[in-house]
């Protein structure tokens, strides 16, 4: 019996990362309940939101901004955060990241499987939700590019979070949801993800521009109503930052984690 | 030519030493069997093949040259646990390993297919591995460790929690593996497994071989030729007895183990305790048991 031939480090890091991405996707896809929850849970937000906006014609014109906040805050918070959170967990409990240790795998091949096939999920999410939003009558008047840069940049910033979470805080499934939900729901709240950042206080404003999920809201906000690249450069290069900062935490923590499971 | 060895090996965790001048050589094409009781150091001695963990000192060498992570792709590692995942199924599964260990597309399917057909998996190849029962999830992993033809593959209890026909079925399937030049490495606990497939096998204990040979060999470390096991009301009547006749005792569970240096029949074991109460006698031959247990000194202090 002869081994595989390795391939040159980039050609199989790219291989890697592919069947990464791909196997968690195909995995999500056996996954109904996630991915019910995924679209059901945004999409029924945004007719809620589209009930309470469309039924008052002072704030019509509001519709237009809503799908923005329920993409971050309902559909890629779940899914690119708690779903890496889940993600790792998982991997860990079912011991088959001790399983990848002991293959070939490059770390780095994980870390950029799991962002693409988080991608591919926010992809799939945007589509629902502005598909759902469109049809009610919400329109995005912007940059297509720049929105989409928007959201890839709050993908990168979520699923480097999630690596943190996922390798610090969750040992188990059960742990999940803990820390998701205690330091998630109150960048969400206070990134004016469900209601105009106008009707925050002033000291909670203050406190809002140090929240992502405040930039990632008014960039994509903004987008929507037709601002340009350089009109939103404070957020993005906050937005920017943010991701690579988390990005940069993820690997030390997921780093970490697996210098610990070596020595389990 | 030796495929893999290790060289005075020592690992300590904390102030415990789990592997102490462990030495272990395998040859191309055997299968060798690691023995011992949970913490002796077999995980360990797993776990720094696999680069999981560092020696604290000696060196480990594979096809004669130091091993690193590029001779480790030469290495299959079968987990003791299912590490599968869960919602995929078993050819998805393979492929995804098979990506992993960077096997082009066409080998990787030819791949996959062989080793369905191996574990004869073909029937279940569809289906998710969380549908399947312990026995099929189990073949499954033992299989995902072949996807890329490794030249050493390490079995960590393979067969634990099989029912006995799956345990056979796997079991020919290590001796094809061994027919075809794999070399193996396998801990168990299950000693006529051990004694089934190993061409030699290795007794550990507190991290490192006590003795190592082939089965013929080990067992002529328990000093007798028989073994005889008496229960009884009268122990000190009993033990006394055995002791008269020359020979050693050992005991096990509440039992007198006796060491007998000739053959003897249940018939003449009788009648040599005769005039004794006996509840229960039993004669048999030395298994690799009784070697196991005199090697690590797991008799009971009788």
């Amino acid at each position: 019996m002869k081994p595989a031939a390795p391939g040159s480090t980039l050609t199989e890091i790219m291989s890697q990362t592919w069947a990464i991405s791909a196997r968690i996707v195909r995995e999500y896809s056996r996954q109904r309940r996630n991915l019910i929850f995924w679209a059901v849970f945004p999409a029924l937000m945004l007719l809620l939101f589209a009930s309470i906006y469309l039924n008052n014609a002072g704030t019509a014109s509001s519709f237009d901004n809503t799908p923005a906040g329920i993409l971050i805050g309902a559909a890629l918070f779940f899914s690119c955060l708690g779903g890496t959170v889940s993600l790792i967990v998982t991997e860990r409990e079912r011991r088959t990241l001790r399983r990848l240790l002991v293959s070939p795998l490059h770390p780095a091949a994980y870390f950029l499987g799991v962002t693409l096939a988080c991608c591919a999920v926010a992809a799939a999410q945007t589509f629902v939700v502005y598909l759902i939003a469109w049809l009610i009558g919400a329109r995005f008047h912007g940059s297509i590019a720049l929105g989409v840069a928007i959201i890839a940049l709050s993908v990168c910033a979520y699923v480097g979070l999630g690596f943190f979470f996922g390798a610090r805080f969750a040992k188990r499934a059960e742990d999940v949801n803990g820390p998701v939900a205690a330091l998630g729901v109150p960048l969400l709240v206070l990134g004016g993800t469900f209601f105009p950042i106008t009707l925050l206080p002033a000291f909670l404003l203050k406190l809002a521009f140090l929240d992502p999920v405040f930039h990632m809201n008014q960039a994509l906000k903004r987008a929507t109503a037709g601002e340009t690249w350089w009109n939103l450069r404070a957020s993005l290069l906050f937005l920017l930052a943010f991701a690579a900062l988390s990005i940069l935490i993820g690997i030390a923590s997921y780093r970490q984690m697996l210098t610990e499971e070596k020595r389990a | 030519m030796s495929v893999l060895s290790f060289q005075n090996i020592s690992k300590s965790f904390a102030k415990k030493r789990t592997l102490d001048n462990f030495n272990l050589t395998l040859e191309q094409g055997e299968v060798y069997g690691l023995l011992g009781p949970n913490g002796c150091g077999k995980s360990t001695a797993i776990n720094i093949l696999a680069n999981l963990l560092d020696p604290d000192s000696g060196t480990v060498t594979f096809n004669g040259l130091p091993h690193n992570r590029q001779s480790r792709r030469c290495l299959g590692i079968c987990p003791q646990e299912i590490a599968l995942y869960r919602d995929l199924d078993a050819r998805e599964n393979l492929s995804f390993f098979a990506q992993l260990f960077g096997l082009p597309r066409p080998r990787r399917l030819s791949r996959v297919t062989e080793l369905l057909q191996l574990f004869h998996l073909e029937q279940f190849a569809g289906i998710p591995i969380h549908a399947l029962s312990g026995g099929w999830q189990r073949r499954v992993n033992f299989a995902v460790a072949l996807v890329h033809s490794p030249q050493l593959l390490v079995l960590d209890e393979p067969t634990s929690a099989v029912d006995m026909e799956a345990r056979h079925e796997l079991w020919h399937i290590i001796e094809q593996l061994r027919l075809q030049g794999c070399t193996i490495l396998l801990t168990t606990h299950l000693l006529d497994e051990a004694e089934h497939l190993c061409s030699r096998i290795g007794i550990m204990k507190n991290g490192s071989i006590l003795r190592q040979g082939t089965v013929l060999e080990l067992l002529r470390e328990v000093p007798a030729l028989a073994i005889a096991t008496i229960e009884g009301p009268e122990k000190h009547c009993l033990r006394a007895r055995a002791v008269s006749l020359g020979w050693q005792m050992r005991s096990a569970a509440g039992k007198h183990i006796c060491l007998m240096p000739q053959t003897q029949t249940l018939a003449q074991v009788v009648q040599l305790f005769s005039g004794l109460d006996l509840a229960s006698v039993t004669v048999q031959p030395v298994s690799l048991e009784h070697a196991y247990l005199e090697v690590i000194d797991g008799w009971q202090a009788s």
